[in-house]
């Protein structure tokens, strides 16, 4: 087979600009646009619409009842209720997991072998099952029989956490911060191999110690990603549902329902859209809320460090 | 001599990181190992004895839970919702995420301000309307709805654009330069050179999706397109009340396909959520 001269010579044009590229931009973009519209934009001015209405799904059916969603949300002070336990939760998750999480990369960080090992023991349960290993759990902690009140409930004379309306959401939020500790450990140790060594150096040097290298050169370095972390797990804590359903289904009498558990249990259990509707429009505002502060938080720490 | 005595006190130092890290995966890992243990524990004998070694084997749970769970279904069910999110990630998302970094065109800054948007409003928080739209697209209870809502990623957009961004110009240009289409740019150049940033999120899609319990519980009732952790749930409050062998090796059967699949990809899965985390702002 010969390769036809003319094809080889052929002289270097100007590119044809004709009908195709200036279209194709918008050939390529249009379909994600339709789809982040219709599943991201439209759901959330959807949701504001339907908290005035009656929804019957199954009808089809929709009828305006003015404010009376949000009056009844307020009577039964469910949505407040879980509000103060979604609070709770994240008090009770993100400072323990960013501490652990911290100091296990900064313990791994300092190893000279095994690094990847240990990481991949403390990843394991990021990557399994949620709902799973809820399950496991579930029956580490039944009355009695369970191991968790055979040795360390027994030992401090704490039973039943399951069943209790004071220990329920502590016991999901242990699970809360055993499958996330992996996850900061993985961001920190990646923000950790960031910090200049020069400047570590250049301390260690001077005569500082460990903890006056971490304080005055690696924390301020990792601070970004420290507000990564809060923000990202306390997001978490906003959308946490896995284990409450499976562990407690948000009882005894609501002591574990978080905001994510009572909209399922308003819109989808109870078919009550308004009502569902409600608790959607808190979660969006709480999650923007979070963003925002990230934002704040952020753009703080970057002229910090450029002054 | 202070060397050495140097050398000394680091190696101890090692040794009680590696020990301190020990004590910390037994707390990691003892789910797991009750998990398997309960799992392979004679039915009758998981509540004699010690709860943590495994003195009567017994393959009675897996065999129960094999003969009564569909769980073939929601494995083919997972499968092919998490490959099917995937794949049309890829057909929606490389395309317009080059668009957005790399072809110039009005209103190319409105489309990744839309974008940006679109990643500050959570799924999880607009549940419900999502399940009013697609129970007005009689789409409740299919696989669609479980697919359909996630296509249009824009976290995948995101990180595909910081991905192409971070590749020269010229490339594109010289291949534009010898007149290809567009269309030919992104299937011979695009497509191939985006295949460390696909791998990336589809590993992340994969995961999430595989794992996913939150989703399945809004859009499905029954367990015609359950996935595996919404079929294994399902299965378990309505059958398995009480009998914790069968509910471990449920639970047993859920975790292994990713746990394997952790095992292969863990450099990739763990780098890539390192990456995904620094770019998301």
């Amino acid at each position: 087979m010969s390769v036809s001269p003319a094809s080889v010579l052929r002289p270097i044009t100007m590119p044809r600009v004709g009908f195709a590229p200036l279209v194709a931009p918008y050939v390529l973009v249009a379909p994600l646009l339709g789809l982040i519209f219709i599943f991201a934009i439209l759901p959330a001015a959807l949701a504001l619409f339907l908290t005035f209405f009656e929804t019957d799904i199954l009808a089809g059916t929709m009828r305006f009842v003015g404010t009376a969603n949000f009056a009844r949300a307020a009577d039964r002070g469910n949505v407040l209720n879980s509000l103060r336990v979604t609070f709770l939760y994240t008090v009770l998750t993100v400072p323990p997991s960013m501490i652990l999480g911290l100091s296990i990369a900064l313990a791994i960080n300092g190893l000279r072998r095994g690094r990847m090992f240990w990481q991949a023991v403390y990843f394991l349960p990021v990557a399994a099952t949620l709902v799973a290993m809820s399950i496991v759990w579930r029956w580490m902690f039944v009355g009695r029989k369970g191991i968790i009140d055979q040795t360390f409930g027994q030992a401090i004379g704490l039973t039943d956490w399951l069943n209790s309306p004071v220990l329920s959401l502590p016991a999901v939020a242990i699970v809360g911060n055993w499958q996330q500790i992996g996850f900061v450990v993985i961001l920190y140790l990646a923000a950790l191999t960031a910090v200049p060594r020069h400047l570590l150096e250049a301390a260690r040097v001077d005569g500082a110690g460990a903890w006056s290298r971490f304080w005055h050169v690696t924390w301020p370095s990792i601070g970004p990603t420290t507000v990564f972390v809060g923000i990202i797990t306390s997001v978490d804590a906003l959308r946490v549902f896995d284990t409450i359903s499976t562990m407690t289904g948000g009882g005894p009498s609501r002591s574990s329902q978080t905001l994510a558990h009572l909209m399922w249990e308003r819109g989808i259990y109870f078919f009550d859209i308004g009502g569902g509707s409600v608790v959607t429009l808190v979660l969006l505002a709480l999650a923007l809320a979070a963003t925002a502060v990230q934002r704040l938080l952020t753009a703080r720490l970057e002229r910090a460090g450029t002054r | 001599m202070t060397t050495h005595a140097g050398e000394t006190r680091s190696r101890i130092m090692q040794a009680g990181i590696h020990i301190a890290l020990a004590a910390g995966a037994v707390f990691m890992l003892l789910p797991f190992w009750l998990m398997l243990r309960t799992s392979f524990t004679a039915p009758d004998q998981i509540f004699s004895g010690n709860v943590l070694t495994l003195t009567h084997f017994s393959l009675d749970n897996y065999a129960r839970v094999f003969a009564e769970v569909p769980l073939l279904r929601y494995y083919l069910n997972g499968f092919v919702v998490v490959g099917t999110i995937f794949l049309g990630q890829v057909v929606i998302c490389v395309p317009a995420a080059y668009a957005l970094s790399r072809l110039r065109f009005a209103g190319r800054e409105l489309g990744l301000w839309i974008v940006l948007a679109a990643m500050m409003v959570p799924y999880h928080a607009t549940a419900i309307p999502i399940y009013v739209l697609l129970s007005q697209f009689g789409l409740i209870n299919t696989h669609g709805a479980l697919i359909l809502p996630f296509i249009g990623s824009a976290f995948s957009v995101f990180l595909l654009r910081q991905f192409f961004l971070s590749i020269p110009q010229s490339v594109f240009e010289s291949a534009r330069l010898d007149g290809a289409s567009p269309y030919r740019i992104l299937i011979h150049i695009v497509f191939p050179m985006a295949r460390p940033a696909i791998i990336t999120f589809g590993i992340l899609s994969f995961v999430s999706h595989w794992n996913d319990y939150f989703w399945p519980s809004f859009v499905l009732r029954n367990d015609f397109a359950a996935t595996v952790p919404f079929g294994i749930v399902r299965f378990l409050d309505q059958e398995l009340g009480a009998d914790y062998g069968p509910q471990m090796a449920a639970a047993t059967l859920t975790v292994l396909p990713l746990l394997i699949g952790f095992l292969i990809a863990q450099r990739q899965l763990i780098a890539g959520i390192a990456m995904s985390s620094g770019q998301v702002d």
